[in-house]
């Protein structure tokens, strides 16, 4: 690939829209990124160490977003230009800090990039953030495609510094995934810290009367921020064409706005907003002037729509608006051209659904089975699983008398048929205080939480401080691959090495357990199966705080590293087709041809628990190559 | 031009979706793709949407509004065959991946009553891409193969634009196979009577 983040200004290249932000990073002169790897937001810093920037300036991943945020504040209220990167729930957990910001306002820029997910594709909520600028108090952009998600990168540094306040850059997977043509702009060095200037009423936020000031300064601020943003940014809000009929739309909904217009024909003026927080009323108020129909596209939330007619009716024009009640535009799941082009029809055009294409297939007529994501071939999560489910059977426990607390990673993929081992998965960290929840309820058999070694260090740590200090029976499993596996590999606490090439200090798990206090550590192989099927059975019937880590790295990782000495075959004339190998393990490299079972060899990596489980010993193992 | 590239997480999807979308811009043209990424994807059904064109700005389309349908594997092109607008190519390289949840069922599913079905509703070319992908020195280049075929059968991407696209997305490890692979594809498709040589 080229390298994106030294490529000369002027030159058009394919950009995903996180590789464009990258860009837009290092265009701005970013000398501190951070934050915490979650899709769709991770492509960001990846995209940053890839290409080298970790060598000049500081991209780290943090252990939490939070963590994160505060890095990013510290650096930009020293004068330099800071941003961090996170998912949706991710703000979530970064909104303490986030919102006492506004209060104490920055120096350098500050960018926070909060990746939504409508759909959703890969998040546990379809939480809308743009409603993060009313509760937060701060500028919130919304680009529309690779290019403008640079060029708001940029622009967000600017308004940063003009306006003295953190900007949220708010996008969605069809910004952050799509790519698209992006033309580069100029580079410029990093801006480090400046100075940091001690000023206690506005850094410090434990004296109300300070507080109290320090909010109206925030409110004067932001009555500023739509006249700045005109000013700084290279992308505005705009409005193309003209006619009585206004469509009004911001981020990815806009290309489906624009399709669907040209498609049609129609004489319909499009709005389109990149400055979502502070509302700009200005410009809203001219543009919406002569419109006597307005629909509002949006993914999620009414949020836009809610701005619009609260406007509208505070200027006294009684115009009709449509948005959620328009037909097709749901409150959940994304748009496409095609909704917002019957949409389009129905609302302002009065007119009949508009055409679809003829598809090859009208209707389907033949089964087409379902393809969820299952663990990988070789997966260590699956051999864990498999541990603790017949540990729970030597313990003398039914598996339905045992609930498993999951949490967020790969492991979450347990929750699939054959296995189906958790019942659970909430948020980062919750397994352990959720199953410690249960328990102080009155529940009399045993618990378990399961969760990742990354997931761990984000979020489980202080949960399980609450379980050793209060001493609740849990058994909590760490799985431990080193690796962040799900999100795209990156790299855990525990790594001596980053993957900027800095050196760091490795956290041992059983270290800060230990220091926590608990008493009971164990660590298995699971790789080692009767080993770990030991255990948790020990385990099980044990009382108190019990921490085993289940330890064994990531599949695809060591493959890559340490290649693939062994795969395992099918023996034609053994296999009977009994499926006790696809029914334990539910392994993807396995498949049943209608007699017998085969292994996809291409896709098998060696792990060999498919021929532990074979009756009939139809399975072997053969070198590669 | 539409094209709906579907895959089973990790055959390659996505980088012929990128190779695709870098060609694009080699070639003055406006490109948008839209997938979903993450490892997580690994042995899903993944499916890329790639548009190329004068002003493209949605990076998906609908069903019936791809030109050409590339598949992976046969039981996905399948899953992604309404994209497809009638009259449509299909390119479906002759992998079968049955996933679990079909094994645990004890259902299994057949070749060729697969490329039946997609053939009585859509113009089909079926690639022997692992066999050719594995012929080319790299058995994980099925996706090139499918690309070389593509590449003879599309008239607005210049193969020289593909190749070069090729080059700057596969590691230098890689490419020479992937290359070759691109070769054996096109040259596949000419042999199968679907696309003439090229004249150059």
């Amino acid at each position: 690939m080229r390298n994106v983040l030294k490529a000369p200004e002027g030159e058009r290249l394919a950009l995903m829209g996180n590789e464009a932000i990258a860009r837009g990073l290092v265009e701005a002169g970013v000398s501190v990124v951070t934050g915490y790897p979650g899709t769709p937001s991770s492509e960001v810093l990846m995209t940053l160490h890839e290409f080298g920037a970790g060598g000049d300036i500081y991209v780290e991943w943090a252990v939490n977003e939070r963590v994160a945020f505060e890095i990013a504040y510290g650096a930009s209220i020293g004068g330099a230009r800071a941003a961090v990167t996170m998912k949706a729930p991710g703000a979530s957990v970064a909104l303490d800090p986030l919102i006492s910001s506004a209060y104490g306002g920055v120096e350098g820029g500050l960018m926070v990039l909060v990746a939504d997910d409508p759909g959703p594709h890969t998040t546990q909520t379809e939480q809308d953030d743009r409603w993060l600028g009313f509760l937060a108090k701060l500028p919130v952009l919304s680009p529309s495609s690779p290019q403008e998600a640079k060029d708001l990168t940029v622009a967000s540094f600017e308004l940063s510094e003009a306006v003295k306040l953190p900007v949220i850059l708010r996008t969605t997977t069809r910004v952050n995934h799509a790519v698209g043509d992006v033309v580069l702009g100029p580079l410029r060095p990093p801006k480090r810290v400046v100075l940091f200037r001690k000023d206690v009423p506005r850094f410090v936020r434990a004296g109300m009367a300070w507080n109290l000031e320090r909010h109206r300064w925030l409110n004067r601020q932001l009555s500023t921020v739509e006249e700045v943003f005109e000013k700084v940014s290279a992308v505005r809000n705009t409005a193309e064409g003209s006619g009585k009929a206004c469509v009004v739309t911001e981020g990815a909904a806009y290309n489906y706005v624009a399709e669907a217009v040209s498609e049609l024909g129609a004489e319909v003026k499009i709005v389109k907003l990149a400055l979502l927080f502070p509302p700009p009323r200005r410009f809203l108020s001219e543009v919406l002037e002569d419109c006597e129909r307005v629909l509002v596209v949006e993914e999620l939330d009414p949020y836009v729509e809610t701005l619009v007619r609260s406007l509208l009716s505070e200027l006294g024009r009684g115009v009709p608006v449509y948005g959620k009640t328009a037909s097709g535009m749901a409150l959940e799941g994304e748009l496409n051209t095609r909704i917002v082009r019957e949409a389009i029809a129905s609302a302002l055009l009065g007119s009949a659904a508009a055409r679809r294409s003829a598809t090859a297939e009208p209707s389907r007529s033949i089964g087409v089975p379902p393809r969820p994501p299952p663990m990988c071939p070789g997966c260590p999560h699956r051999n864990t699983y498999v541990a603790l489910l017949l540990g729970m059977a030597r313990a003398g426990y039914g598996r339905d008398e045992v609930p498993v607390f999951g949490d967020i990673g790969c492991y979450a993929l347990g929750a699939q048929p054959p296995l189906e081992a958790i019942w659970t998965e909430h948020s980062m960290g919750a397994s352990i205080s959720m199953a410690m929840g249960l328990k102080v309820a009155g529940y009399d058999k045993p618990v378990v939480a399961v969760i990742g070694d990354s997931t761990f260090f984000h979020a489980g740590i202080q949960p399980l401080i609450e379980v050793a200090h209060k001493q609740i029976d849990v058994l909590v499993v760490i799985v431990d691959n080193s690796v962040v596996a799900m999100t795209g590999h990156q790299s855990t606490p525990a790594w001596p090495e980053l993957e900027s090439g800095r050196k760091a200090r490795p956290m041992s798990i059983e270290s800060v357990v230990k220091a926590i206090g608990v008493d009971r550590v164990e660590v298995v192989d699971p790789y080692d199966l009767d080993e770990a099927i030991e255990a948790f059975a020990r385990l099980l019937r044990e009382p108190g705080v019990r921490v085993l880590i289940s330890r064994h790295p990531c599949a695809l990782m060591e493959a890559r590293v340490k290649g693939v000495p062994y795969r395992y075959r099918v023996i034609e004339d053994r296999c009977v087709g009994c499926l006790a190998c696809v029914r334990v393990t539910g392994c993807p490299a396995l498949y049943f041809d209608g007699q017998r079972v085969r292994i996809a060899e291409e896709d098998c990596l060696g792990c060999g628990l498919c021929a532990r489980f074979c009756p009939y010993k139809a399975i072997e193992v053969i070198r590669s190559g | 031009m539409n094209i709906a590239i579907a895959s089973v997480g990790g055959q390659g999807g996505l980088t012929l979706s990128r190779v695709l979308a870098v060609a694009a811009v080699l070639d003055g043209h406006s490109v948008r793709t839209g997938e979903t990424l993450g490892m997580a994807q690994r042995f899903g059904s993944v499916v890329s949407y790639v548009r190329v064109g004068g002003r493209v700005l949605s990076p998906v389309f609908s069903e019936g509004e791809a030109d050409f349908l590339l598949g992976l594997e046969i039981i996905e092109a399948v899953r992604a065959l309404r994209l497809l607008r009638r009259g449509g190519l299909a390119i479906v390289s002759d992998a079968l991946k049955p996933p679990v949840s079909a094994s645990l069922k004890r259902e299994s599913y057949d070749r060729a009553e697969l490329l039946k079905y997609m053939s009585d509703r859509a113009k089909l070319l079926v690639v022997p891409a692992q066999d050719l992908a594995a012929q080319a020195g790299n058995p994980r280049a099925a996706n090139m193969v499918v690309l070389g075929a593509f590449g003879r059968l599309q008239t607005v991407l210049t193969e020289g634009s593909i190749r070069r696209a090729i080059s700057e997305v596969i590691h230098p490890r890689w490419l020479e196979g992937s290359l070759k692979a691109f070769e054996l594809g096109a040259e596949f498709c000419v042999r199968s009577g679907f696309a003439r040589a090229r004249s150059d």
